[in-house]
């Protein structure tokens, strides 16, 4: 059995509009593992970005507990999440989130010195970016250059090394190819499942099955509930079986 | 404008303020003094008063046949009185002035030049004093003490007058009313000297100066050794209102400031407006919104705001008027009620208006190159992609101060409101600087500057007894410095009277900054004179000029030029010797320098003793001159703690601006590094670091420069008193700490509106759910 990384206890969370209360999560108990591309799927507004967030400590719940190794998050002030999101956690969200006055490199580098302050850090951080560009095929020049002078793609795979740039435990991806056309969308998917198979824990939310059978662990949302949940196994390129099997289980959710 | 409330609201109290300033500038400025001209027209007040011995009425007859046929005069009293030297309650101070004593009646019936009883009381036997002199001490029914020549004597106030050009002893001549009886035992005692009070109305108002210098030139000349005392309606005015000028130019200059930066604000509003905007701009230029019509509707919010701004600014100035108005009265004695000035009102709002129309238009007009296609495209660019300030990768600099870096080098019009703010606060602290050193802590240099030379005491001797008044002074172990220092009026020939001052050696007066251009005379054919003068009249150093008096008409050397503000920079220096060449002097001015501890009154009480007879006058200079100057102390005092908390004001407004517009256009930003890890106290750090640099360096520069040009500056302030050459030092170490005072209190205030960044969640990065 892989290592526990995350849980949740009785997890919800409500929204608060004009007086009505929406439920949007329902006491989720979930469990996340070392090592796991888990993919959490479900129509839109079935609550899987807020579980996302909800898990990452971006947002706080309402109800219940999300505990990473021995620390209960849930219970962390805004700035004990900000520093558990510094120390822990990596993301890649849909609408890629660059900031715009900062060149590619320092849209890393400001990730990566943030935890890393020392010199000889900034030294490990400058490499380790420069090895993760590569590894995403973001050349030196294209490093020098600002978001609105790069592709989406590129953009993407920027957020990817920005995201990874502090060895995170858990890489969070918010519909990382929402945003992309059909090959830049491959090709961050491609980026995202090498890292994996090195070791790195993925969370990953998304609507599109192409991109969802990259995930070994489906779970399937539906109002604020994980309806079910299905075991791909490791993802094996060309291997159709995945896609069928992930076919049968979405079908048999409702989708 | 709906949207950004907080920024509104910070642009309307900017222009409240400039408002406010503006209204009370321009009533002080237009109105007060011309309620001097409205008391002095309802008096039918004199343009020119001379007081004069005249024991006999000579000098009556004389004055008489001389006004009658003279045509530039449209109207002349003469009414017998008395006059003396007088010391007299102010300010908890004693202040020695010439005073002219009226029985009530007289007084206030005077065909030309009459006074006015602006509080009275049931007290029948006592004395009217001008109203300047009203204090806690010195109050309706209260017993005074007026010390008259040297006899003391005690009068009860029955209450207060209001005369133009005898009201106050910065008019040279002051006024003291007496009831009938009191009158006549005063004349009795014979205490005061028995003269002529003459009030002269002339057709051309501007030529007052020249008919004064004249008509004196000609009594002198036919009364050479009388004692006489004058003061014309141009002297009246100035001195009257010199607290008045400095309050007013004081506040023109800061409601100016006020504007500028609210102009800047403005524009960089505006500026931010159209990047933020420029989708929608885009858009309703692509529905047929002309750039005419966006910039129209732009002034009309501006306009709007500040003409509801402006209103309100000149509705509050009538309310602070009551309080600068008892202050200016302290210094006046003339009387002011407030009333609603429309004109005031309307040039206010005319020039708020104009200029921010102005600043509109100006930071408006690349509307007109929005091209709709364009901008509904590209949306905004807030970066120029020119260059990576800070490369975070060879940076030394720790990453929340170059990250801080990033963000002040990127933002060029943050930086320059801030610059141009910080520019107008240093030279508000270099100002408040030079005023706290050289005003409220040590007159010194004021009073070198406007006065001219001080000592502890003066005394008046005869010149009979001059040589053994000399040995009797030499001979005291009290006396540390003696020397000659008297002042007398000459006439330049073809020119205007000057008070002339006359020394036997100037390298032992006090004050060595008197002249500041060539140097003092040495011989008795050198001149110095006023530098204000000098050049209205053309003089350089080395000219040669005439000058007369008592009949007798000489040529000097201008040898220098002096800056004093006496005689509104009408005077001139020369050595007794020089004088001699135009007469002989009948008594002599001394001033006298004493040894620390020394009482200055028995001092001087004792040498009156000494010398009875031939001690025309005693003064203690020291008690004058601090009389005196507790009006500026307290009035700079005043202005000082105002400017300073205005300053703090603005720094304030313009620092919450600049911060919301901060927050709202990086708010992305903030909710992406927030959700990197970075934690609100980082990013709050971040946000005022940012501005700290531009904030640092411009207020050093600004302080350094201001500390450069503020001499300069206050000499031009000056120049309408005669001052050409401010020599002012000033208080590094206040200004320093002030400056660095500024700088802590600009991050304080920039943390503090950052605070906004807490309620920045990474959630609002959230879409689609």
């Amino acid at each position: 059995m892989s290592e526990v990384l995350l849980k949740t206890d009785k997890l919800c969370k409500t929204f608060s509009n004009g007086g009505l209360q929406q439920h949007v999560l329902k006491n989720i108990d979930l469990q996340l593992y070392r090592g796991d591309f888990t993919v959490i799927m479900g129509a839109s507004g079935a609550g899987k970005s807020t579980l996302l967030y909800a898990l990452s400590g971006m947002d706080t719940p309402s109800i219940g507990s999300i505990t990473f190794g021995d620390a209960v998050i849930s219970d962390l002030s805004q700035d004990g999440l900000a520093v558990f999101r510094r120390d822990h956690c990596g993301f890649v969200f849909q609408q890629i989130y660059l900031i715009d006055g900062m060149s590619v490199m320092d849209n890393v580098l400001s990730a990566g010195l943030l935890v890393n302050k020392d010199k000889k850090d900034k030294k490990a951080v400058v490499s380790r970016a420069k090895e993760l560009f590569a590894a995403v095929d973001i050349s030196e020049e294209t490093q020098n250059k600002f978001p609105a002078q790069i592709s989406g793609g590129e953009a993407q795979r920027v957020g990817i090394v920005r995201a990874l740039i502090n060895n995170p435990e858990i890489l969070f991806a918010d519909e990382p190819t929402g945003a992309l056309n059909s090959q830049t969308g491959l090709d961050v998917l491609d980026t995202l499942t090498k890292f994996n198979e090195q070791g790195q824990s993925v969370v990953m939310v998304t609507h599109d099955m192409r991109s969802a059978r990259r995930g070994n662990r489906i779970l399937y949302l539906k109002d604020g509930v994980i309806l079910g949940e299905c075991d791909l196994g490791k993802y094996v390129h060309g291997d159709e079986s995945r896609h069928e099997k992930l076919s049968d289980f979405l079908t048999e959710m409702g989708w | 404008m709906r949207k950004a409330k907080g920024q509104t609201a910070a642009i309307v109290v900017l222009i409240l303020i400039a408002a406010l300033m503006l209204n009370l500038w321009l009533m002080l400025s237009m109105d007060y003094k011309a309620n001097f001209d409205r008391y002095h027209d309802k008096f039918n007040d004199g343009h020119f008063t001379l007081t004069i011995d005249d024991r006999d009425g000579a000098v009556g007859e004389f004055l008489d046949k001389t006004f009658a046929g003279d045509k530039r005069i449209s109207q002349y009293s003469l009414v017998s009185c008395l006059h003396m030297t007088t010391l007299i309650q102010y300010n908890g101070e004693e202040f020695n002035t010439w005073c002219v004593y009226l029985p009530k009646q007289t007084a206030l019936s005077c065909k030309v030049g009459r006074s006015e009883i602006v509080e009275d009381s049931a007290y029948t036997s006592g004395i009217y004093l001008p109203m300047l002199y009203k204090s806690g001490d010195v109050s309706v029914g209260k017993t005074v003490e007026v010390s008259i020549g040297s006899n003391k004597l005690n009068y009860t106030v029955c209450g207060f007058l209001n005369s133009t050009m005898l009201g106050s002893h910065n008019c040279g001549l002051a006024e003291i009313i007496f009831t009938e009886d009191k009158y006549a035992e005063l004349e009795q005692s014979g205490y005061a000297v028995k003269s002529t009070l003459c009030s002269v109305r002339i057709k051309d108002k501007s030529i007052n100066l020249n008919f004064e210098a004249e008509i004196k030139s000609k009594v002198s000349r036919q009364f050479p050794n009388l004692n006489m005392v004058s003061n014309c309606y141009d002297i009246v005015t100035q001195s009257r209102y010199i607290a008045q000028m400095i309050c007013s130019g004081i506040m023109s200059a800061m409601a100016f400031f006020v504007l500028l930066i609210a102009l800047v604000v403005i524009a960089s509003n505006i500026i931010n407006y159209i990047q933020v905007n420029i989708k929608n701009l885009g858009a309703l230029k692509a529905v047929g919104y002309t750039s005419r019509q966006l910039i129209c509707s732009l002034l009309i919010q501006f306009l709007g705001v500040t003409l509801l701004a402006a209103v309100i600014g000149v509705g509050l100035s009538y309310c602070v008027f009551p309080a600068i108005n008892s202050m200016m009265i302290s210094q006046t004695g003339i009387p002011y009620s407030m009333r609603f000035l429309p004109l005031p009102l309307l040039i206010t709002l005319l020039i708020l208006c104009g200029a921010v129309a102005l600043a509109v238009w100006l930071s408006s007009r690349r509307i007109k190159k929005i091209e709709p296609i364009v901008a509904l495209r590209s949306g905004i660019t807030t970066h120029n992609f020119k260059r990576n300030h800070v490369p975070l990768e060879k940076t030394k600099a720790p990453l929340n101060l170059a990250l801080a870096l990033k963000t002040t080098l990127s933002g060029v019009k943050h930086n320059i409101t801030v610059c141009i703010t910080m520019l107008v606060l240093s030279l508000v602290l270099v100002f408040s600087g030079l005023m706290t050193k050289n005003v409220i802590m040590d007159m010194t240099p004021f009073i070198n500057l406007i006065v001219g030379e001080t000592a502890e005491s003066c005394i008046s001797v005869d010149i009979e007894k001059e040589s053994e008044f000399l040995q009797n002074m030499n001979a005291d172990g009290r006396v540390e410095k003696i020397y000659l220092y008297h002042t007398i009026n000459v006439t330049h020939v073809g020119g205007a009277e000057l008070m002339a001052t006359l020394c036997d050696d100037f390298s032992v007066v006090n004050n060595q900054t008197v002249v500041y251009k060539g140097r003092y005379p040495k011989y008795d054919n050198e001149i110095a004179i006023g530098a204000k003068y000098a050049k209205q009249k053309g003089f350089e150093i080395g000219n040669e000029i005439e000058i007369t008096a008592n009949g007798n008409t000489e040529k000097y050397l201008i040898s220098g030029f002096t800056q004093i503000s006496n005689f509104l920079g009408r005077d001139c220096l020369m050595t007794r010797q020089g004088y001699q060449r135009l007469g002989t002097l009948s008594y002599t001015n001394y001033y006298i320098n004493l040894s620390k501890g020394t009482d200055i009154d028995a001092f001087n009480a004792e040498k009156k003793d000494l010398f009875d007879g031939y001690v025309n006058t005693v003064i203690n200079i020291q008690t004058t001159v601090e009389s005196a100057s507790a009006v500026y102390v307290s009035l700079m005092t005043i202005i000082v703690i105002a400017v300073l908390v205005l300053s703090a004001i603005i720094i304030a407004f313009v620092l919450f601006l600049l911060v919301r517009t901060m927050l709202n256009n990086k708010m992305r930003d903030y909710g992406i590094l927030k959700s990197l890890g970075f934690t609100t106290r980082q990013l709050i750090l971040q946000t005022a670091l940012s501005f700290m640099p531009s904030i640092i360096l411009s207020t050093v520069v600004g302080l350094v420069v201001c500390c450069l040009i503020i001499n300069p500056l206050m000499s031009l302030f000056l120049g309408s008193i005669g001052i050409v050459k401010c020599t002012f030092s000033l208080p590094i170490g206040f200004i320093a700490s002030t400056g660095i005072g500024l700088i802590v209190l600009s991050f304080g205030l920039a943390c503090l509106l950052s605070l906004r960044i807490k309620k920045i969640a990474p959630r609002s990065l959230l879409v689609g759910e």
